[in-house]
């Protein structure tokens, strides 16, 4: 027996939340998109070659809208779940009829559409502003739904196990950011010397953006399908994380 | 014997190394108006918490109209509406879209709800705040909204945690005049409360706790007058101090010209006091009596007053 109409309500809730919060969660990634697009891209792409046959502005895209997509998956579970606990709200779903496999994957929706939805709109920045070509638009929305179910499933570990928003934050700081961005965002792996390339094959993050910049413009340091179960993988071990400690209710009850 | 609501059986819980409950025992049948009197820190939170699935229990069982609340919980939490002692807060919505999503929790879609949602609003002053965001809300209204989205899937069974805790004299009484009705409707009331007044005048049963163990139980009026002190304390005029007293069948001790009588029902009792003293030309000066309360109950179980 599931509990159809409670897993519909928290799911859109959690989807009414940020988009009752838009200005903070989605406009300012469409921002930094934009200008990472401009400085980046216009004033760096005078100085740099073209990368694996692209201009240094179509190339940092596909990294973009990864980063994009991932971090607002995260953190809308996270900083959701968190702020549940901290203002006392958690207990009116804890105390209703709602399993702990329910409470998990509302969430988990709840965070992957703001990733898709943030992926996308960059991604229609791309295509507005600099007419980024997408070569397969199937294998594009694949990668950022995984993505986006993943990281928003990493998030809500995150925000079970965090107590405060320091540690979130530490989080977000010293892992994930750091990780998009030596992930590829901005440069082809091949530009690194040795000992950091094969570093790179440990970054998780490196596979979805060459994954997702593969099925935009046909180019990837590696092979799209170890991508692409990459991304399967990591959405079957975030979820399965995610969901084995709610039905715990380890760091939830006391 | 009438249908249990609530069973509580050896319920025991200790945090790291203190024990919270060791071993609480708690019996509510249905329609009954139950208070879980003690002072704070007794343990009556651990066992609400235990009771509606927001506390790991280490031994011992909750059931819910016979049913257990872990391997039952969908079913036992559905028959129970909760208004937690602490008030929640919320940035983001309407507090009539949080009573939707309250139902929705519920398995209620919003057609369903909007009736109750509606006259819940209505009943509890709320109405014209509908769309405003909780933390807008007077710390009445909240107090009040907490006691709307305890009930807006129409639970058999309501848990009130100190639901007067830091409310004014005014809405105190409003609120115990809509637990009455609510009470007169038929639903089952668990009430935790230190305040003696309110266990007094709500509840039909009363269980005492302190430190964890239930301590004494029965009806507010059988407890004081089996361990209070009432009594009644009569005032002799200087003439008849010198006269014999009757042979009353009752305890009573002389102090001066004061009689002091420990009665268990003073208000019973007075009538035979004045008819056999007026009857042996004992004229009466004064008479005071004392009615114990709950207070003077717990007194006598834990030495120790119930806000200490």
């Amino acid at each position: 027996m599931v509990n159809w109409i409670g897993l519909y309500t928290l799911t859109s809730r959690e989807v009414g939340r940020f988009f009752s919060v838009y200005r903070q969660t989605v406009i300012p990634g469409l921002i930094s998109s934009v200008l990472y697009i401009l400085i980046f891209g216009f004033t760096l792409e005078q100085r740099i070659s073209e990368i694996q046959g692209v201009s240094y502005t179509m190339f940092i895209m596909p990294g973009l809208i990864m980063m994009n997509t991932l971090t607002n998956a995260s953190s809308n579970t996270s900083s959701s779940m968190l702020q549940m606990k901290l203002l006392q709200q958690l207990p009116d779903l804890l105390t209703a009829p709602l399993s702990g496999i329910e409470i998990a994957l509302a969430y988990i929706i709840g965070g992957a559409v703001r990733g898709m939805v943030n992926g996308i709109l960059v991604l229609l920045v791309g295509v507005l502003l600099i007419d980024l070509p997408v070569h397969d638009i199937g294998g594009t929305l694949l990668f950022l739904f995984l993505v986006s179910w993943a990281f928003s499933s990493m998030g809500l570990v995150m925000g079970q196990i965090a107590e405060s928003w320091d540690q979130l934050a530490m989080i977000q700081n010293f892992f994930l950011t750091p990780l998009s961005f030596l992930g590829g965002v901005f440069y082809s792996i091949k530009m690194l010397p040795n000992w950091a390339q094969s570093l790179s094959y440990f970054n998780p993050i490196y596979y979805m953006i060459n994954g997702i910049r593969y099925t935009i413009l046909e180019k990837s340091d590696s092979s799209v399908m170890t991508s692409l179960w990459m991304a399967v993988l990591l959405t079957i071990l975030f979820t399965s994380l995610a969901i084995l400690l709610m039905k715990s209710g380890k760091r939830i009850k006391q | 014997m009438p249908e249990l609501a609530i069973q509580i059986k050896d319920l025991k819980k200790s945090y790291q190394d203190v024990f919270a409950l060791k071993g609480v025992n708690v019996d509510i049948p249905k329609g009954e108006f139950f208070g879980l009197l003690g002072p704070n820190g007794a343990g009556k939170t651990t066992t609400i918490n235990i009771l509606t699935g927001l506390v790991f229990k280490d031994s011992g069982n909750c059931l819910v109209f016979g049913k257990d609340t872990v391997s039952n919980y969908r079913f036992t939490r559905s028959k129970i509406g909760i208004a937690a002692q602490e008030l929640s807060v919320d940035w983001f919505f309407s507090i009539e879209n949080l009573l939707f999503f309250q139902a929705g929790y519920y398995g209620i879609n919003r057609i369903d709800a909007k009736q109750k949602i509606d006259s819940l609003l209505k009943r509890l002053g709320l109405n014209k705040k509908k769309n405003s965001k909780l933390r807008q809300l007077s710390g009445g209204m909240k107090r009040r909204f907490q006691i709307a989205k305890a009930l807006v899937h129409d639970p058999d069974i309501l848990i009130l945690d100190e639901p007067t805790a830091g409310v004014d004299v005014e809405l105190r009484h409003e609120l115990w005049n809509y637990l009455r009705e609510l009470h007169n409707n038929g639903k089952t009331i668990l009430l935790t409360t230190h305040y003696i007044e309110e266990a007094e005048l709500l509840c039909d049963n009363v269980s005492i706790i302190d430190e964890g163990k239930i301590l004494k139980k029965g009806s507010p009026k059988s407890l004081t007058e089996d361990l209070g002190k009432s009594g009644i304390t009569v005032q002799l005029t200087q003439e008849s101090i010198d006269k014999k007293l009757p042979m009353l069948d009752l305890d009573y001790s002389i102090e001066d010209s004061r009689i002091h009588f420990s009665v268990k029902n003073p208000e019973l009792v007075i009538p035979k006091i004045i008819q056999e003293l007026t009857s042996k030309n004992i004229a009466i000066h004064s008479i005071k009596t004392e009615t114990s309360s709950l207070e003077d109950v717990f007194l006598s179980l834990t030495g120790k007053s119930i806000n200490e």
